[in-house]
């Protein structure tokens, strides 16, 4: 067996003494600095990349997928603690998670991400080792049009989002869509809609909007209905969750954990839509989808789940294509590069050691970081505790460091102040902020593709539909957006689901 | 305001013995104009740390993006003459600029003390896996043939493969590809490899492992003698286009006005770095090529920049003021 | 501006403005979706085989607006529809100005002041905040995040701008 002999050649590399601290280091690195609020994955890496220069090849790149892990479920923990989401994957967290913190529950959320990001990255990691190559080939499918049509059936999800209003979330959705056209534009270098301000010139970033409109809209919330913040106070509930939640969450974990690695493949960002998309799924077919917004275990379960393994999955095109993904793939081919190994398709014939290694210390990593976290889960709820006059000017200067450090920028923190001041808007509009931070995700990426799908089709649209990958896509959107359309559908639609 | 105050008056204070003699006292700050993992960053961080190594202080990595890497040029333009401020300035920054942004706020013939080039990464034509031509002759004369119908991908306006994709399509008689953006090389390099466009221009370092791999092809290599890290590859002089030779190249520069000393330290600093063995090695690896003894030093990289604003302004303001 | 400020969290109340709450999203959408149709005005459409900068910009505000005003128009109509919450002062003055302190301070004079100010004055935004602990926790907290981001890290954040 190929596989076998492979895998363990690669835990013979991951499992040596030095490699096992360094993933260990890493991760919990990467946990402690991505814990801090307004620092998220792509900061954190960049700012540990330094302190793995001095070390041998493998070992640095097992430490930085350690620092990975480590900062990926940090800003988890955030999103459940404090509300604060420092990436686009981590805003969906946020929605039951956070809910769950104030109901007490936060052990038991952070319990459950710990869990089962560790079960997903399991399988992502032997996924990976299985199936590679042959998926990296299923990926170059995706052209433009594709994703296009697929970062349609995204925003169609993000209505689900949606507690409230349907309609006022699709607004929330086009709101997004709107703010990320601003910047230059990407064929032409024409500035749109900057006023002038030379940095809106490269759009809008995610981090100050983000820190923004959640965050600190978050915190301005708190303070003014100060009966809900107690409550994270007064009841801390249970450190683990129970076995019966555990039960509860098993069929979550696996939906989500094949939903996020099968997105997490496709080279263009599709990890971004993997927690979206679980949480979509897991209330949609859930008996009382009432209960997603307000504390829904499974909507804590499902998505971490996607979110993990897609952030292993992601890995797959950057080490057997050698082209990153998404921005954090970008910055682990920087990394590699200053070590002297440019990532291409022959890392894997030509490096064996490190490509195997590389694999198996996913796996080590996952399972450090439940070593790490389900202890350290204490500690987190005991911060809840702080009285919260003194939690959220503490929140304040880490986001406000954490904005800043991105792009060494005052004006990014300048944004902030603005978008704070929007968020707060939005909050008393009953806006909710989910559906715009996913609009605006996407609305990027889709802009792109859309304009090149028209230059490669020259000025056809057919190419959508012509196209059977992208006529496929399109038509499970369109599907979706039916269903949520005609609530009546929904007595039919629980049979077809109930097996 | 008390507080506010006295910290000012405070860092006024400690600043003034920090000057002259001894320099450097304390860290050194390296603006680079792109985000963290590309290929400016990865050689100002090559270079970063022997120089920490040989000044004695660290020499610390400031990515400030925006703009096609002009909105942290700007910033390193401004900042105070004192050494305590560098950029690793590149083609893009310190050559096309200009052309490609009304607006600049510096001039990067004059607003700079020019230390030093620090390594350049050629450029490279390269096409998907099964274009029907062989050999650059066959490319240009395929590219003439398809007229628009040619695909042509760059990683948006103002990227390296952006400029040199313009300047080779200048350079190509009877060819007219259509312009494909994408929001950076790995997504344009994406769908180069599966096939959706036809051919780009990018440095060696972003596509070498893809020739090597045989995910795409490459035409010819645009600098006067191969690199050793694709040997096999003619150089666009052999091959037929020997107008066509560019080079993404990174430079030191301080600020305008740095003093004598501080730039003559700076500048010994940096060819040591270049010529550290481990730097050598890494400038290697990714295809980088570091300049001769006649290359280095500020006045080499300040006749550079005069010819690279010479060749790209007028030839970059042509090629989009016709489109 | 502190003048204001002391002004401003003596006053308990917010501002309540006794609109529905519909009335007031619909509006805010339709005020954003002009702002980008008259931002964007020169922007070209270009054509559908080279799609313009304008294209995308215009066609999703306008959507916004016609959106806005469905809400609006059914706000309008439904007599029952929720009120408009109140906005209160102190939190979002307060905090904003925080962020503005550190935005300001950062490159001027340096962590050491930008962080105790930020959290200072961000501190104000709750009526419990007690004056001696807040100063002593900002000041624990900025030696804190100085020794982790600036000594650890070694990240470029200046701790007295200009010096260190």
């Amino acid at each position: 067996m190929d596989l076998v002999n492979n895998l363990a050649q690669g835990f013979g590399v991951a499992l040596t003494f030095q490699n096992i601290g360094l993933c260990f280091l890493g991760c919990m690195i990467g946990t402690l600095i991505g814990v801090l609020p307004g620092v998220g994955p792509i900061a954190t890496i960049a700012m540990l990349l330094p302190i793995t220069f001095g070390l041998p090849p493998v070992g640095a790149l097992i430490m930085l997928a350690g620092i990975y892990y480590g900062a990926q479920y940090g800003g988890s923990t955030t999103a459940i603690l404090v509300n604060i989401p420092g990436e686009a994957t981590a805003v969906v967290t946020t929605l039951d998670g956070h809910q769950m913190a104030k109901q007490g529950r936060a052990g038991t959320a952070l319990g459950v991400a710990a869990l089962g990001s560790f079960f997903a990255g399991t399988v992502a990691t032997l996924f990976i080792a299985a199936m590679g190559e042959p998926l990296t080939k299923l990926a170059q499918l995706f052209g433009p049009a594709e994703y296009f049509s697929l970062m349609v059936m995204g925003l169609v999800f993000s209505t689900v989002l949606a507690q409230g209003s349907v309609y006022k979330a699709i607004l929330m959705v086009l709101l997004g869509l709107l703010l990320s056209t601003i910047g230059t534009d990407l064929e032409t270098g024409q500035e749109r809609i900057t006023m002038g301000i030379q940095n809106l010139s490269d759009g809008l970033d995610f981090t100050p909007l983000a820190m923004g409109i959640f965050g600190f809209a978050e915190i301005l919330r708190n303070l003014d209905t100060p009966e809900a913040r107690d409550v994270v106070r007064s009841a801390i509930g249970r450190l683990l969750p129970s076995m019966a939640e555990i039960k509860q969450c098993i069929p979550p974990v696996l939906r989500g954990t094949f939903i996020g690695g099968l997105l997490g493949i496709l080279p263009g960002n599709g990890a971004v839509l993997g927690p979206f998309a679980s949480y979509t799924v897991e209330k949609k077919i859930a008996k009382d989808p009432s209960r997603f917004g307000k504390g829904a275990i499974e909507g804590v379960a499902g998505p971490e789940s996607a979110n993990n393994a897609g952030a292993q999955t992601a890995f797959i095109p950057l080490l057997t294509l050698g082209i990153p993904p998404n921005a954090v793939m970008a910055l682990m081919v920087g990394a590699m590069t200053i070590h002297g190994i440019i990532p291409g398709p022959q890392v894997m014939t030509k490096n064996p050691d490190l490509f195997w290694g590389m694999i198996a210390s996913m796996w080590l990593g996952n399972a450090m970081l439940v070593i790490i976290n389900l202890p350290l889960i204490g500690i987190w709820v005991k911060l809840l505790k702080v009285p919260y006059r003194m939690m959220f000017p503490a929140i304040l200067i880490f986001c406000c460091i954490g904005i800043y450090s991105v792009n060494n920028a005052m004006e990014d923190v300048l944004s902030t102040a603005f978008f704070t001041f929007v968020g707060y808007l939005l909050i008393k509009f009953g806006y909710e902020p989910a559906p715009m931070l996913l609009g605006f995700v996407l609305g990027k990426l889709m802009e792109e593709k859309f304009r090149q799908a028209m230059i490669l089709s020259r000025g056809s649209f057919m190419t959508f539909v012509e196209r059977p990958v992208s006529a496929v896509l399109l038509a499970i959107a369109f599907g979706l957006l039916i269903i949520a359309a005609l609530p009546s559908m929904r007595k039919k639609r629980e049979e077809v689901f109930a097996e | 305001m008390k507080r506010l105050l006295g910290a000012v008056i405070g860092c006024v204070v400690f600043a003034l013995p920090a000057f002259a003699q001894n320099y450097p006292t304390r860290p050194i700050s390296m603006i680079v104009p792109f985000a963290a993992g590309g290929p400016t960053d990865i050689i100002a961080r090559i270079v970063a740390e022997p120089m920490s190594r040989i000044l004695g202080q660290q020499v610390i990595v400031e990515n400030v993006a925006g703009a096609g890497g002009t909105t942290g040029i700007t910033r390193g333009a401004g900042a105070k003459p004192d050494g305590y401020a560098i950029m690793m300035g590149h083609m893009g920054t310190h050559g096309v600029a200009p052309a490609l942004f009304p607006n600049l706020k510096y001039n990067p013939a004059t607003d700079f003390t020019p230390i030093g080039l620090a390594a350049g990464t050629p450029i490279i034509i390269v096409a998907k896996k099964n274009h029907p031509a062989t050999n650059l002759k066959e490319f240009l004369a395929w590219a003439a043939k398809e007229g628009n119908k040619a695909n042509q991908a760059y990683a948006g306006n103002a990227s390296v493969s952006h400029t040199t994709g313009i300047l080779l399509g200048t350079m190509m008689p009877g060819a007219s590809p259509t312009l494909v953006p994408y929001t950076g090389t790995g997504p344009a390099l994406n769908d180069l490899v599966s096939g959706q466009v036809d051919f780009m221009t990018d440095q060696i370092v972003n596509v070498v492992e893809q020739i090597r791999g045989g995910n795409i092809k490459a035409f010819a290599i645009a600098t006067p003698q191969r690199s050793p890290a694709l040997p096999d590859l003619p150089t666009t002089k052999e091959a037929g286009l020997p107008q066509y030779e560019v080079s993404a190249w990174n430079a030191v520069f301080g600020p305008k006005g740095l003093p004598a000393d501080v730039t003559a330290k700076l500048q010994d600093a940096l060819n040591k770095a270049l010529d550290d063995p481990n730097s050598k090695k890494r400038f290697d690896d990714l295809g980088g090529v570091v300049p001769g003894p006649d290359g280095r030093g500020g006045p080499a990289l300040q006749k550079l920049v005069e010819s690279e604003l010479a060749r790209w302004v007028p030839a970059i303001k042509a090629a989009t003021g016709k489109k | 501006m502190s003048d204001q400020g002391a002004g401003e969290h003596k006053r308990p109340m917010g501002l309540t403005i006794p609109v529905a709450q519909d009335i007031a999203a619909g509006l805010f959408l339709i005020l954003v979706g002009g702002f980008f149709v008259y931002q964007g005005r020169d922007l070209p459409m270009g054509s559908l085989r080279a799609v313009g900068p304008g294209m995308l910009p215009r066609a999703v505000a306008l959507m916004l607006v016609v959106g806005g005003a469905i809400l609006l128009l059914m706000a309008l109509l439904d007599k029952k529809a929720p009120r408009l919450p109140t906005f209160s002062y102190r939190g979002p003055f307060f905090i904003i100005l925080g962020i503005l302190c550190f935005a300001f301070l950062i490159r001027t004079v340096g962590l050491v002041a930008a962080g105790p100010a930020a959290m200072i004055v961000a501190s104000y935004a709750s009526s419990e905040t007690r004056l001696i602990e807040t100063a002593i926790f900002s000041i624990i907290m900025t030696g804190f995040c100085i020794f982790l981001f600036k000594y650890l890290l070694n990240l470029p954040i200046p701790v007295i701008a200009n010096y260190w």
